[in-house]
């Protein structure tokens, strides 16, 4: 079945940069976790071998459990030995197989490269991730808005579970 | 005046108002003379926070919210979230229930392309073809009243199920409106593909080989005119498509007339699929139980939109809301070939472009909500109010 | 004393001024009405032109930052001046023209042209964008269609032996219809006509998907109502041209009804079959096509009157 092999091919060629994998096999879905300095190579891999297309970039926010109302958005809690953390998704596809690969950064070195050399239709999907999870892409061709308003406030990030839209809880200011 | 002395540049924007635009969005496009030299997109003058807003919803309440990301392709995305939510808990619908979906879905692909090929048409200034699609549009809508009470909204889609049953007097009803919109639609073909002026403006315009399309993340019929073969609906068969199959339409012209081409033979399809669905509706119940809470997990769920692969990635904690919700439209995908393919262009190509990819603002910008205040500031709704008040005092 | 009297009421009442204006928002009607029945739309209702023009004469006219205020100012009104003014020149209602010279065909297709020309201009003063693109077009437009449409015009004068309209008009009326022995100088007079109108598919100057309104885009009010005045009367004014040069003269007022009403009926036919044409592609279907076939049919006619009389 092509969507199986398509995967297995996936997996001989992710093989070198995972940390974990985990397949399931009644989905066409392959999970991918890598470390965030790994990214690029990956993708170099898939993109060199044609395997499917970019299919969106997903961010999930994993905050850490916050005890008490100090808490803020900068990263600088740390309760029970665990840090706020953005998981960021890419969503690869090729017919009904998904390659999942998911890498997680910390709040507060919110940081990945870019795959636009390789892939340049991810310049959105990366842009919207700055805006919305305050991940920064290293060497993205354009970095200005899109999404938000001009007005909006430097340093806050909707899509975080800390921010409340209608009080300023995780903004940097007030 | 000064302006344009000092900057070698001379920029027309379009948008966030301009007539080309039916919804807001700003694209800027640096001219020499009439050629296009450089263009940019700017996006998120509909921004509502859906997303966000999602996260706040229960699973039910979230039908509702999603399904207003657009109103053309309102269905297709409750679709896409259903069979989501529905696959994380374990369920699936009943076959009557899927049928009646993908009867909808592609009810509701008729009356966007038909849609979109009248404001494609209005764009190259050719509004008699743009009057009588909007039209014969009118049928579809009709039908999809007759359906669900609606005609934008459907809301046909509950977890589990469908809300509404097709009886037979309602069937007849739709394939007399599709018999009805299958011989305008070979006439609408006669028109795009022989007009001489409007073939002036189409053929050879924005082209965009596969390997274009491929590079720039081209999604739905817009890659589909470039020869991409890529259809979810195909590759990963969803609802009733696994029994009533659809065939992948594409055309290797990669120009606008290509994308005409296109979408006109996915309305023939989309006519067949819907009248082999009905001469074999699935008996049965249309809803199964689905629980309140849904068990912890995540879910990537893509469907094939009428503008192209529509993907939601569901988590779950095993709550009653959803962690988090991400819609990727299929719009979004198709910014990039505007953006790129408008380069070398003439500027009068441009709104044609722009229609080309059928654009949906609504569907890009859903993210955030948005409250406007001044400076940096949040405004809640009761700072909002209270200004509100104090203003007119 | 009667003469001057006559003369002012050929300026203000008739066949000048107020008739022409109200005859022009007449085929203003008849030409959205028709458009829109072919479009399989309602249309406007019949006082529509007329609430238009009176809407936009209420409202406040803004002079944006940027331009000649003068200039912005003064064009509107030169435009539809030129075009009143040209109206003296033609069989209006079939009546003999209020002036006539020998030579007043010239005259009355410049008259005609400068309404466009205020009109690339007042585009060309302002600082807007769309404007500007707008001017650009108008006046290349000018230049491709302005030619075919003068030679498709000077080969019934050819015939006629005249540059007087008035003795034009008599010569096709007493002779088998042009349209009929020239008919390739009819149909480029006719979409000539539509490119000086910007009628669809020759609607590039202000096609609105693109450069909003084009030139006219910062007119509002006042300014804007006398250029769309101007457009009016100059679509009555070209259509009588036309009849009296191709559908064998303006003899009687009811001659002239039928007969621009005919043609506007296949103009209004023609704006709602086609798709809108690029400005390069105006101006190469004109000077590729119109101006070729214009010239072939002038040759034409001079070779007949040399050779064959």
């Amino acid at each position: 079945m092509s969507s199986q092999t398509a995967l297995q091919t996936a997996e001989e060629l992710l093989k070198p940069y995972a940390m974990e994998m985990i397949k399931q096999e009644e989905d066409f879905r392959l999970d991918v976790l890598l470390s965030p300095d790994q990214l690029h190579e990956a993708v170099k891999a898939l993109h060199d071998a044609r395997w499917g297309y970019l299919s969106a970039i997903a961010g999930v926010d994993h905050p850490a459990p916050v005890i008490g109302e100090d808490a803020n958005a900068s990263g600088t809690v740390q309760e029970k030995g665990k840090e706020s953390q953005v998981e960021v998704l890419y969503v690869f596809c090729q017919g009904a197989a998904v390659l999942v690969l998911r890498l997680k950064v910390p709040y507060t070195h919110a940081e990945l490269p870019t795959v636009c050399d390789l892939i340049p239709s991810a310049t959105l999907y990366e842009r919207e991730l700055m805006e919305m999870f305050g991940v920064e892409i290293h060497g993205t061709p354009v970095k200005d808005r899109l999404l938000l308003p001009d007005e909006w406030p430097e340093g806050v990030y909707p899509l975080r579970k800390a921010t409340i839209i209608g009080t300023t809880r995780s903004g940097s200011e007030e | 005046m000064e302006t344009r002395k000092s900057s070698e540049k001379f920029v027309v924007p379009i948008g966030p108002q301009h007539p080309a635009l039916k919804e807001p969005g700003h694209f800027e496009f640096t001219v020499d003379g009439e050629i296009v030299t450089g263009a940019s997109v700017r996006l998120g003058y509909v921004h509502r926070g859906i997303e966000k807003g999602a996260e706040d919803r229960t699973w039910t309440q979230n039908i509702y919210l999603l399904e207003r990301i657009c109103g053309i392709c309102s269905h297709v995305h409750a679709t896409a979230y259903v069979l989501g939510v529905e696959k994380l808990a374990g369920v699936s619908a009943p076959p009557r229930a899927q049928a009646i979906r993908t009867v909808t879905a592609e009810l509701e692909r008729i009356h966007s392309h038909l849609l979109w090929l009248g404001v494609a048409a209005h764009e190259g200034g050719f509004d008699t073809l743009f009057m009588y699609s909007w039209r014969d549009r009118e049928t579809v809508m009709d039908l999809l009243e007759l359906i669900s009470g609606n005609r934008v909204h459907y809301s046909t889609n509950v977890l589990g199920g469908v809300k509404y049953d097709l009886d037979t007097e309602k069937m007849d009803a739709i394939r007399r409106g599709l018999d009805f919109l299958e011989e305008r639609t070979h006439h609408y073909m006669k028109v795009v593909t022989t007009d001489e002026t409007f073939l002036a403006r189409t053929r050879g315009v924005g082209l965009m080989t596969r390997e274009q399309a491929e590079a720039l993340g081209a999604v739905g019929p817009t890659a589909r005119a470039s020869s991409v073969r890529r259809d979810i609906r195909i590759d990963a068969p969803y609802a009733a498509y696994p029994d009533f199959p659809v065939k992948l339409i594409t055309d290797d012209g990669g120009d606008l007339l290509a994308r005409f081409v296109v979408r006109l033979k996915e309305l023939f399809e989309s006519y067949r699929v819907i009248r082999a669905i009905l001469d074999q509706m699935p008996e049965g119940e249309l809803t199964t139980r689905v629980p309140r809470r849904i068990p912890a997990g995540e879910v990537i769920s893509r469907v094939e939109a009428p503008r192209g692969e529509l993907f939601y990635y569901i988590k779950s904690n095993g709550g009653e809301k959803p962690e988090r919700i991400k819609v990727r439209t299929p719009s979004l995908c198709n910014w990039g070939t505007v953006v790129s393919v408008a380069v070398g262009h003439k500027l009068a190509d441009m709104p044609m472009l722009l229609a080309g990819i059928d654009p949906c603002f609504s569907c890009n910008d859903r993210m955030v909500r948005i409250n406007r205040g001044q400076g940096a500031q949040f405004w809640s709704w009761e700072n909002l109010r209270q200004y509100g008040i104090e203003y007119y005092r | 004393m009667n003469t001057t009297l006559l003369s002012i009421l050929a300026l203000l009442i008739f066949p000048g001024g107020l008739f022409l204006l109200g005859y022009g928002l007449a085929y203003e009607y008849v030409d959205r009405k028709l458009v829109a029945r072919f479009q399989n739309r309602v249309g406007p209702r019949w006082f529509q032109p007329l609430a238009d023009v009176v809407k936009l004469l209420a409202k406040e006219e803004i002079v944006p930052h940027g331009v000649q205020r003068g200039l912005f100012i003064f064009l509107p009104v030169a435009a539809l001046a030129a075009a009143l003014t040209a109206a003296l020149y033609v069989p209006m209602a079939g009546q003999v023209p209020s002036y006539s010279f020998n030579g007043d065909l010239i005259v009355t297709i410049y008259l005609l042209s400068l309404l466009t020309i205020c009109m690339g201009l007042a585009g060309a003063n302002t600082i807007d964008r769309f404007s500007v693109v707008g001017a650009t077009r108008v006046l290349t437009q000018l230049f491709s269609y302005e030619a075919p449409f003068l030679l498709a015009l000077l080969s019934p004068a050819i015939m006629a032996k005249s540059w007087q309209i008035s003795e034009i008009n008599i010569y096709t009326h007493n002779n088998l219809w042009f349209v009929l022995t020239q008919p390739i100088g009819f149909l480029v007079a006719l979409v000539g006509l539509m490119g000086k109108l910007e009628l669809p598919p020759f609607d590039a100057p202000e096609a609105e998907t693109e450069i909003v309104s084009g030139a006219l885009t910062e007119y509002s009010g006042r300014g804007l109502a006398l250029f769309r005045l101007g457009k009016d009367v100059e679509l009555v004014i070209g259509l009588t041209l036309v009849a009296a040069f191709y559908l064998g003269g303006i003899a009687n007022p009811l001659e002239f009804v039928l007969k621009t009403l005919a043609l506007l009926v296949v103009v209004a036919g023609l704006q709602s079959l086609f798709a809108r044409l690029r400005i390069d592609q105006t101006v190469g279907l004109w000077w590729r096509l119109g101006a070729i076939l214009g010239l072939a049919q002038i040759l034409f006619v001079i070779f007949w009157r040399l050779v064959l009389r």
